[in-house]
């Protein structure tokens, strides 16, 4: 058996043709995308002089679907690249992606960065406390400074912001 | 010539003098640094210009667009790791060369071969950019909705996957620039009672997460990854027999770069593929290209840095961004309260003679940055991933909550990287979406308008001589990518026969 007996026969084994799958999400997408349209109101003809709201997202709606067809056409007789999955780590840092726009919203900005410049790097395999801590002091300090002061950017307090305030 | 004076007396000013020096400097730090494009670099600064006057906030935007591409060589040669993907092609050669010993040899053939294609393109873009906008200056609505559609075709022919693909993107960011209230009927549109999403989706949050956000996850998957760095002998001038070998190159490279730059959507990267490809083809010798040729250096070096001016052109002329950086440029224009295209040129010629000014003098200074900083600079790739990389999401959500100071913002840019991330593993570019975004508006409301002055006739379109020019070249620009492949598949065929 040579090595590129068991690619052949995962190709064989029905393997699905190459943008299909993406072919039927971007399909899915349109559809819903039209359906929204469905709801827009309607302008008075005056005012619209023609050309509804909705017309020009259905067009482009239009456009999308049919070179997704014409994609999933091409890919018809010729297998996909097998995709592996991607790793764990970046899951968890998608998950924390989110969980910095959250804790920016309710902790305020300071006690987001200081918090992410902490988990992030821990989470990506950096151990050293010290070199962590000067991490998480300075970068949101560095950062803050520029935009607040710097910049004149308002920033929500948030929770941590609120407790200082107290204090 | 007034602005011209005018323009060149703000250059005695050591504050612009510094802005731009700091924006070069930044460029080749930020191009040298794998995973961190000058794209990425513009979109990040763009937050920070918000404050500043429009001449220094451009300038520092052009410098560091054009120091960018050239930055991206140093670790492409040093590391094998292009910094950004102008600079993929000048690893085939450079990198090898490295490995010789004759890496500052590769660095100071790289940093000439910019610098020349740079200057070059600078001088494209001062005589080209005012000749197209007097030619746009008649364009109505119609000859704008060619132009755009012209434009979005384009994206067919740039680097990616596929040609359909690019247009997919490019009509999935169309259609996210109808998000928001219809202008001319007031109709909320995708705005599912937000009241924040009225206003549209703004370009940068987006644009943002599709480069940055989404680099951060590509980055979260490569942890294990190693990098091996080349040791750095003294950078050095090239010899006079180097000169002369690249010579034809480097000019060829400068004419392609230019052409390939003033088209709309292409940018360096395709430049800089067909000046290596073109520098192999003209060869006598093709046996040393990829273990080492310095042809194989200057040729994608000079191509690059000749796209970067000449893609300023349609951007400042037109309002049509020349390449995914100039579509960021342009967004930069506007957050300033600049309207991009031929008015531009009546209303600010002191800006446009600025912003000539600030590339001459950035491609001066990287070469400068270039031959005494290269040794150093390739030490950024020593910046630890697990730091740097955090420190540029959070910058990326700060920056995308400036613009408005709105969390929506950092939500979009977020969604905006999750999205591209997964695009991405299924071949789709980002830069078709921004392009699309960007175009977005001017498609619609050109198309509406041009409908009003036709009374609904579509083929009044076909009436109109620079219309149909630009239809006939978009038709062209989608088939040709098409027509390319079942050539070289024919060709692979009759091989094989």
């Amino acid at each position: 058996m040579t090595d590129t007996q068991p690619v052949k026969r995962l190709a064989k084994a029905g393997r699905l043709p190459r943008d299909l799958i993406i072919g039927l999400a971007i399909l899915a997408f349109c559809a819903v995308a039209y359906w929204i349209t469905l709801g827009f109101a309607e302008a008075p003809p005056a005012l619209a002089q023609n050309v509804q709201p909705a017309s020009f997202p259905r067009m482009v709606i239009g456009v999308i679907a049919a070179l997704t067809v014409l994609m999933i056409a091409f890919g018809i007789g010729k297998p996909g690249n097998p995709r592996p999955l991607p790793k764990i780590s970046v899951f968890i840092t998608a998950a924390m992606m989110v969980g910095f726009v959250i804790a920016f919203d309710v902790l305020g900005i300071i006690g987001a960065m200081v918090l992410f410049s902490i988990a992030m790097p821990m989470m990506w395999g950096e151990r050293r406390p010290i070199h962590l801590a000067a991490y998480a002091a300075l970068f949101p300090a560095a950062i803050y400074s520029v935009f607040a002061v710097g910049l004149g950017v308002y920033f929500a307090p948030g929770l941590v912001g609120t407790l200082f305030q107290g204090l | 010539m007034d602005a011209f004076g005018t323009a060149l007396v703000s250059f005695t000013d050591p504050y612009l003098i510094g802005i731009v020096l700091i924006g070069t400097l930044g460029g080749v730090l930020v191009g040298a640094m794998p995973g961190l494009s000058s794209t990425m670099a513009t979109a990040l600064l763009l937050p920070f210009t918000l404050t500043m006057d429009p001449i220094p906030a451009i300038a520092l935007l052009s410098a560091l667009y054009c120091a960018g591409t050239f930055g991206g060589s140093i670790t492409a040669i040093l590391v094998n790791a292009p910094g950004a993907p102008p600079a993929a092609a000048t690893a085939f050669d450079g990198y090898p060369l490295a490995q010789q010993g004759f890496a500052g040899r590769a660095l100071g053939l790289a940093a000439i071969s910019s610098v020349i294609g740079g200057l070059f393109s600078v001088l494209v873009l001062i005589v080209a950019a005012p000749l197209l906008s007097r030619v746009a200056y008649n364009f109505g609505p119609p000859e704008y909705f060619a132009l755009a559609v012209f434009g979005l075709s384009m994206l067919a022919t740039i680097s990616g996957e596929s040609a359909v693909k690019n247009l997919i993107g490019g009509a999935f960011g169309v259609l996210l620039a109808t998000v928001g209230m219809d202008f001319t009927t007031g109709v909320d549109r995708f705005t599912f009672g937000l009241w924040e999403l009225s206003e549209g989706i703004h370009f940068i949050p987006v644009m943002i997460g599709l480069f940055a956000g989404a680099e951060f996850l590509k980055q979260a998957g490569k942890l294990d990854q190693k990098r091996f760095r080349v040791a750095v002998d003294a950078v050095r001038l090239p010899s006079r027999a180097d000169i002369k070998r690249c010579l034809g190159t480097i000019a060829r490279s400068c004419g392609i770069g230019s052409f390939i730059g003033l088209l709309p959507a292409e940018g360096g990267t395709v430049a800089a593929m067909i000046g290596y490809n073109e520098a192999k083809r003209w060869a006598k010798d093709k046996s040393q290209f990829g273990k080492g040729d310095i042809r194989g250096i200057a040729g994608p070096e000079a191509a690059n840095n000749a796209a970067t001016g000449a893609a300023m052109v349609p951007t400042l002329a037109l309002g049509i961004p020349g390449s995914a950086t100039t579509a960021i440029i342009l967004g930069a224009l506007v957050v300033h309260g600049l309207r991009p295209g031929p008015h531009l040129f009546t209303e600010q010629p002191t800006l446009l003679y600025a912003i000539f000014l600030a590339m001459l003098l950035a491609n001066i200074a990287f070469a400068f940055f270039g031959f005494f900083g290269a040794k150093l600079f390739a030490r950024i790739t020593l910046i630890p991933v697990e730091y740097l990389w955090p420190a540029v999401f959070m910058l990326a959500c700060i920056g995308s909550y400036a613009l408005d100071q709105a969390v929506l913002d950092v939500w979009i840019m977020v969604g905006a990287g999750l999205l591209g991330f997964v695009l991405q593993r299924y071949g789709f570019s980002a830069a078709p979406i921004i392009m699309g975004l960007i175009l977005g508006e001017l498609v619609e409301g050109s198309l509406k308008q041009s409908l009003i002055i036709f009374d609904h006739n579509w083929l009044m379109f076909f009436e109109r001589p620079i219309v149909v020019t630009l239809f006939v070249l978009t038709a062209l620009s989608i088939s040709l990518p098409a027509i390319g492949a079942a050539r070289a598949r024919r060709r692979a065929r009759m091989q094989e026969a």
